[in-house]
């Protein structure tokens, strides 16, 4: 029905478009977006590329403990070599992912050590020496790892390295000690 | 909702969308889509033309965001955005500013009719009053900008657009009472 007004401004202000336009607009104000979010993911990449290195780090010196025994070198300090890098008294700890700070998980690891540190100490020196120095890298890179971690806590890329470091250093751990089992 | 609550709300909503919240950004448009597409319609009196014109309105005003100073109207800045747009669209703009006669001091923009006139019949009679007039008209009699408002969105002078309104408000009244639909 058609109404009557007496007054210009009693017209309908709101006429609603014949079609919904906010899928086109939408897709138009994404489209920066989605560029903007692929740069600073490259960005990202960029930044962390050292930490993926890191990780690969990780990966050659698991390798590196396990042949390490076969291979001869000089005399290492022993009590040094394994220090705990996840000791939850350290300040780092506090930044590490979940898993990682679980009792169960640093009960297991202090009980790894000590067994392995047994295990050194009955090693020929040089093979001693290889295997610490080893161990002490595989360390040295989780620490490192944790620290980039504390200054950026939320990179999940860096929380994974981390777990799948510690992974690592946990069944270096275990072959070093196995090895010790299997020789007696 | 009172009027407050609204402005407030609208206020939190455009700061989501300053920081890049498309939901915040699409709830605005949903609250003033209508209005600004009315006005595209009004200007343009072409359907298609309009729609393009407020959906680009949108983007352009999504892309100036970040310029929007929290203390404007965001339906005024929206407008404002609209018909520029709307302005862009049309082929030589240039022409909407022409001599009519001395503005001089003309009467309020809201016209009253002595008799009720049909919404149907009144929007054909604006739809074909010449451009420069039915902009004036759109903007100082049916949304209510004042002349010095209206004059900057159209790009023209405050005089200019007074003295366009007064044009369409003499040709209106002739049209209606001649029945022109």
């Amino acid at each position: 029905m058609n109404r009557r007004v007496t007054r210009i401004d009693e017209l309908a202000r709101d006429i609603p478009p014949p079609r919904d336009l906010w899928p086109a607009i939408q897709q138009a104000i994404a489209a920066p977006a989605v560029e903007a979010t692929s740069a600073t993911n490259t960005r990202r990449r960029a930044a962390w590329m050292p930490a993926i290195g890191l990780a690969a780090g990780v990966a050659l010196v698991a390798v590196g403990v396990l042949i390490g025994r076969n291979i001869a070198p000089e005399a290492v300090p022993v009590a040094s070599t394994l220090q705990s890098s996840s000791n939850p008294e350290s300040g780092s700890s506090s930044i590490r992912p979940a898993a990682l700070r679980d009792a169960e998980y640093r009960k297991q690891r202090d009980q790894l050590i000590v067994e392995v540190q047994d295990r050194l100490q009955a090693m020929p020196e040089a093979e001693r020496a290889k295997v610490a120095a080893s161990l002490k890298t595989l360390q040295r890179s989780i620490q490192e790892i944790e620290a980039a971690l504390g200054r950026d806590p939320a990179n999940a890329l860096l929380q994974e390295l981390l777990v799948s470091s510690c992974q690592e250093e946990m069944r270096a751990l275990t072959a070093v000690r196995d090895a010790g089992r299997q020789e007696i | 909702m009172k009027p407050d609550t609204v402005v407030e709300f609208d206020v939190a909503l455009i700061e989501r969308a300053r920081r890049g919240d498309a939901k915040a950004f699409e709830r605005l448009y949903r609250d003033h889509v209508g209005r600004v597409h009315g006005l595209c319609l009004r200007m343009t009196r072409n359907p298609d033309l309009a729609a393009d014109c407020c959906q680009d309105a949108f983007i352009k005003a999504w892309k100036a965001l970040p310029r929007f100073e929290a203390r404007a109207s965001f339906s005024t800045w929206l407008h404002r955005i609209a018909v520029n747009t709307v302005l862009e669209k049309r082929r030589s703009p240039s022409k909407v500013e022409m001599a009519v006669e001395d503005p001089g001091e003309y009467e309020e923009p809201v016209m009253h009719f002595d008799t009720p006139v049909e919404e149907e019949e009144l929007e054909a009679a604006i739809a074909s009053l010449p451009q420069g007039a039915r902009d004036a008209l759109v903007l100082c009699g049916l949304y209510g900008y004042e002349h010095s408002e209206a004059a900057s969105m159209l790009g023209i002078a405050v005089g200019t657009c007074k003295a366009q309104l007064h044009r369409a408000r003499g040709l209106l009244k002739d049209r209606l009472e001649r029945g022109v639909r």
